[in-house]
């Protein structure tokens, strides 16, 4: 009984992990930019597919592991082709804040949700002409997983899962140490909290923003592609699920806090997979169940901010 | 409670003649068994019905995108080579037929309104247990006749809407298919050593219902006690609790009716969290339904899956020519090999084109709606999967099968061995009797 709980906070962890990986690029974008982008579990399918293309091709290049060696470099090419599908989406996200949300910061948001949601449609479409309607595997995670299985205090544990949370906390450590102690970190930071002032002291506020929205669309894709090599599939549909739990995540922890999405993410992870363990039917309902209980004591959320990444 | 082909199922012990009886005689009946050569001279006796030239316009709603699409994708590669091979042989009496496709998500309704107003002559789909349910009502108040490719929930015909005079379904029910796998799972590891099990199933009215059923023929049989029963999110991303908690009770038997993306997935977490190494059995209803997205890795172990009526090597394309050829013609023109789920989109259209078509041989002219209705109650039809039919409650009847999923270098996709056939008549109740009260009569 206490091995399989222990087994469940490992498996909230690897749940958390992902969903932290998406949940920080909308943190990002929302924190500085302002904008609830609705896309955003579009362009984390769009991470999946890319996922598909090109650690297909490049697992396709080496060969499958059959021994140590052989195992580790087939972890790192299969790791080396997820961040090069997650880095297709930085021009990608670039593009997309210059060209379509640059116009309409200082619109009301309801033409911000509906732009995003048109997007939104968008990107769905042109998954759908680029890859078909269609769900596909890039079918690596077997592979993933020869290599040899994690003991961890003697619980034994498929080796994705830790490979997985370790790069969340990964994420997490350089994001912070991005904002908090990088000179184009700190200019985001500081083009968040006032643009006017910013914009005074010489800072080109449209590259910041270009550059913020590129980063969160770069995550979302990471996220996806942790999924698309793990046991899941790149499917059109997919993101919807995971930009609702994005919401919620940010929403515990608190509008624009990195530290809140990192904190939210885990709880949401952990939270329902043991509520599930224990009472199948909160499955679905358990994140929300948490939201609602940390807004009736916390109304701002764990580590509340508006309009600054902290 | 096993048995073999029913009568017919098998061109071994069927004569020319006595199929042709069967299927009606027409030269489109037996197209669309996938017999054409047994009709060679054959007199047609509808050239002197009335009946219009102009095409017959039908429409089917799928999935056609998304994670839904690996089943309803394979539907609409079967409504569409049915209607190929209608077409190819002169139509239904002498009528071609268009076929659109539409997506079905969440627009059940919606989709069959528009296909109404556009004047389809009739409609086919959904794939969807609920969309099904949603739909019923709205198509006994249009009168345009619906064939059901899926949507299989066991209450809605017997329970919920037991009398209804457009709406059908040509796939067998899902106590069918959850019978057939307690039957298997008693067979593979006898009743006397299943004392546990539990169960992961899609969080909706299919799961819900194919879990049921299990629970009640499994307990009926073997006395055995569940130990879990999960219900994760249709399309979700992680099953990994649910796998603990098997892995914890180590129960005999796990049931799942996961299907599509889903059914990959618990077979990639299954594998990966040990889960094989902690149970005997993993009996999967439509786990084949998969078959395309699988591989080899995924399919070791003590897996068996079944499969409605159909999937590409039951009935065995070497005894059986007909399914042969059409494997060879799917693969063929859709790089895939066809699952239960084309069976679901090409049976829809050949019990509904063969029904028509009898109509018009029997009335000398193109039937109403109300007609074609009644033909299709207790029409009987061939398909390359065997004999069906369209019972009196407007299900659809045909054999079960189960078997060891296995690997198949040949086809390069997954297949299954060692097939147990159940027929209808072992897996589903007598007329007029509920499953629910027919399994606690056992």
């Amino acid at each position: 009984m206490l091995e399989s709980l222990w087994i469940h906070v490992l498996n909230g962890l690897y749940y958390g992990s992902i969903l932290f990986m998406i949940a920080s690029g909308m943190t990002i974008i929302f924190g500085v930019l302002g904008i609830l982008n609705l896309a955003h579990g579009e362009l984390y399918a769009l991470g999946a597919f890319c996922t598909f293309s090109i650690v297909g091709f490049l697992a396709g290049q080496v060969a499958s592991p059959t021994g140590p060696v052989t195992a580790i470099i087939f972890g790192l090419v299969v790791l080396a082709g997820s961040l090069a599908a997650a880095a297709v989406l930085l021009p990608i996200g670039g593009a997309l804040e210059a060209t379509f949300v640059r116009p309409i910061y200082d619109r009301d948001e309801v033409y911000q949700l509906l732009l995003t949601y048109g997007l939104l449609l968008v990107l769905t479409d042109v998954m759908k002409v680029g890859w078909g309607p269609s769900p596909i595997d890039v079918g690596v995670y077997s592979g993933i997983n020869e290599i040899p299985t994690t003991e961890l205090v003697g619980i034994s544990y498929p080796s994705y899962n830790v490979l997985v949370i370790l790069v969340g906390v990964a994420v997490f450590a350089w994001l912070i140490w991005f904002f908090d102690r990088t000179k184009t970190g700190r200019i985001v930071r500081a083009t968040a909290i006032n643009r006017e002032m910013s914009t005074a002291i010489g800072i080109s506020t449209d590259r910041m923003f270009t550059l913020v929205f590129a980063i969160g669309a770069f995550f979302a894709g990471f996220g996806g592609a942790m999924v698309s090599i793990g046991p899941g599939s790149a499917s059109l549909g997919m993101g919807l699920d995971w930009l609702v739990l994005s919401f919620v995540v940010i929403v515990i922890g608190g509008l624009g806090s990195l530290k809140g999405a990192f904190v939210g993410a885990l709880m949401v992870g952990i939270s329902s997979r043991v509520a599930t363990a224990y009472y199948s039917p909160l499955e679905l309902a358990a994140p929300f169940l948490l939201m609602v209980l940390v807004l009736l004591v916390r109304p701002e959320g764990l580590y509340g901010t508006w309009g600054e990444i902290e | 409670m096993t048995t073999g082909p029913i009568a017919g199922t098998d061109l071994d012990g069927i004569d020319r003649r006595t199929l042709l009886k069967t299927v009606g005689g027409s030269a489109l009946a037996v197209a669309l068994a996938g017999c054409t050569e047994l009709l060679q001279g054959e007199d047609d006796s509808l050239e002197d019905a009335d009946v219009p030239d102009e095409p017959i316009e039908s429409g089917l709603q799928t999935f056609t995108e998304g994670a839904p699409a690996v089943l309803g994708v394979q539907a609409q590669y079967g409504a569409e080579t049915a209607v190929r091979r209608i077409n190819e042989n002169g139509g239904i009496a002498g009528r071609e037929m268009n076929l659109d496709v539409v997506e079905e998500g969440g627009a059940y309704l919606v989709n069959y309104q528009q296909f109404v107003d556009e004047g389809k002559d009739v409609t086919f789909g959904p794939i969807s247990s609920s969309g099904h349910a949603e739909m019923v009502p709205e198509i006994e108040e249009q009168g345009v006749v619906n064939v059901s490719t899926d949507g299989t929930v066991t209450t809605l015909y017997e329970e919920d809407f037991p009398d209804v005079t457009y709406s059908f379904r040509f796939q067998n029910h899902d106590v069918m298919e959850a019978l057939a796998a307690v039957n298997q799972a008693v067979e593979v590891l006898g009743a006397d050593e299943i004392d546990t099990y539990a169960g992961i199933n899609p969080g909706y009215a299919f799961g819900q219902d194919e879990m049921e059923l299990f629970s009640q023929g499994i307990e009926q049989l073997t006395g055995a006690e569940q130990v879990h029963s999960g219900f994760p999110d249709l399309g979700t991303d992680d099953m990994s609790t649910h796998i603990t908690e098997i892995n914890g009770e180590e129960p005999d038997v796990v049931f799942s009716s996961c299907w599509g993306g889903d059914a990959t997935l618990l077979l990639e977490q299954g594998h990966a969290n040990g889960m094989f190494d902690n149970i005997e059995l993993l009996v999967g209803t439509v786990l084949y339904g998969s078959a395309n997205d699988m591989s080899a890795d995924l399919v070791d172990g003590p897996i068996y899956s079944g499969s409605r009526n159909f999937y590409w090597g039951e009935p065995s394309i070497d005894r059986w020519s007909p399914a042969a050829e059409l494997v060879d013609e799917v693969q063929s023109e859709y790089g895939v090999v066809p699952t239960a789920h084309f069976m679901s989109g090409y049976g829809a259209v050949t019990a509904w084109a063969t029904a028509a078509e009898k109509a018009v041989g029997l009335l000398g002219r193109w039937p109403e709606q109300e007609e074609i209705a009644t033909i299709l109650e207790n029409h009987g039809f061939f398909t390359p999967a065997g004999y069906h039919t369209i019972g009196p409650d407007h299900q659809g009847y045909s054999n079960a099968h189960f078997g060891e999923l296995t690997w198949s270098d040949e086809r390069d996709a997954a297949a299954l061995a060692d097939v147990n056939v159940f027929s209808a008549e072992s897996v589903s109740p007598p007329p007029g009797e509920t499953s629910g009260d027919w399994i606690g009569s056992w």
